[in-house]
């Protein structure tokens, strides 16, 4: 009896990038190329019919973008497995696309060299990133979380009144709104404002909204 | 840094070559299809930066990287980056940025016409 062939979907908005990597799968013996989409819409569509093993999905297609068109495959119940094309390993999009169900993440110019195994590795179960099947997918995505959590927040000795008070500064308050949002005399304003200036080492106002922002010095979200 | 890659990445030429031993009209083709697209991209890529189109910039400048780094055309590939991130950043370097890609592309050219002879070269193209 005849292996089962493993049907492959190709998704890129390159019409050269498609006809690469159709004449390159389909040197292989095990695989069979059975559609290709343009972009994300077509994508969708073809993977809701043809019911592939594996889309090969290009993360920047117009109309709908791959990372769109993977959260659409994720909440479609369809049992393709996904493996995401690339020109760059970004690891937030690398997180963001396993965390979204990909199964596999292949760099653009390693698809000639890496693109078989990859294929056959996720039929397996297994999950592929950084040119090899990864043994353990929970230390892969602690990992990538800690290195793309955004670096922790300075306040340089600020209180956390004066911090509130940099906030409205970089919105644009004048002294008398500042005031009058905390409940509180232009003076006490005037006398946060010296404080954070000493200890910023900042001039005047538009110095410490650029400091501010460049050097992330504002309340996080949830203390606003 | 000094530029080491060579215009075309020997490895995924070579593999790519292998791939489609059954069909090497098909092989020079799907390189002259490269050439062509690529050229005409860098045409629009120009028209974009006349027009200081940022977005398209970015989009097109991101489309040719794609094909480029498939087909091994390495050097193109991190020149066409280079434009998608200066167009991003709003800055003046857009010219330079078109000129390396040209440059780049020439040399692909240039080699795949060693490779595989004058019939990889577009339409409209003369080899150097």
């Amino acid at each position: 009896m005849a292996a089962t062939l493993i049907r492959v979907l190709i998704a890129d908005d390159h019409p050269v990038v498609r006809v690469g990597l159709r004449n390159m799968l389909q040197a292989d013996p095990a695989i069979k190329v059975v559609g290709e989409a343009r972009d994300g819409v077509e994508a969708l569509e073809l993977a809701r019919s043809l019911r592939p093993d594996i889309l090969l999905l290009d993360l920047a297609m117009p109309n709908v973008a791959g990372m769109d068109a993977l959260r659409e495959m994720t909440g479609g119940n369809l049992e393709t497995r996904t493996i995401v094309l690339t020109g760059l390993i970004d690891k937030r999009q690398v997180l963001e696309a396993l965390q979204l169900g990909a199964r596999g993440v292949v760099l653009k110019d390693a698809v000639v060299e890496h693109l078989s195994a990859c294929i056959r590795a996720v039929m397996q179960g297994q999950y592929w990133l950084e040119g090899r099947p990864v043994q353990n997918l929970v230390q892969v995505l602690r990992d990538l979380t800690a290195q793309t959590a955004p670096p922790p927040r300075r306040t340089y000795g600020l209180t956390g009144r004066e911090l509130e008070v940099v906030a409205l500064i970089t919105e644009g308050c004048t002294n008398k709104d500042i005031a009058k949002t905390f409940g509180i005399s232009e003076e006490t304003v005037k006398r946060h404002l010296t404080n954070i200036f000493n200890k910023l080492g900042v001039g005047n106002r538009l110095e410490l909204a650029l400091f501010a922002l460049n050097h992330n010095v504002l309340p996080a979200a949830e203390e606003k | 840094m000094p530029d080491i890659e060579t215009p075309l990445i020997a490895e995924v030429y070579d593999q790519l070559q292998r791939a489609m031993a059954a069909n090497p009209a098909g092989f020079t083709e799907l390189y002259r299809d490269y050439l062509a697209d690529a050229w005409q991209t860098l045409q629009t890529l120009r028209e974009a930066v006349r027009q200081h189109h940022r977005e398209e910039i970015c989009a097109t400048a991101h489309y040719l990287k794609s094909s480029s780094l498939v087909l091994g055309a390495r050097r193109v590939a991190r020149h066409a980056t280079m434009l998608e991130e200066t167009a991003r950043k709003s800055d003046i370097e857009e010219e330079v940025a078109l000129e390396r890609i040209a440059h780049a592309l020439r040399e692909v050219q240039d080699e795949l016409a060693v490779r595989l002879g004058g019939a990889v070269i577009p339409a409209g193209r003369t080899a150097a």
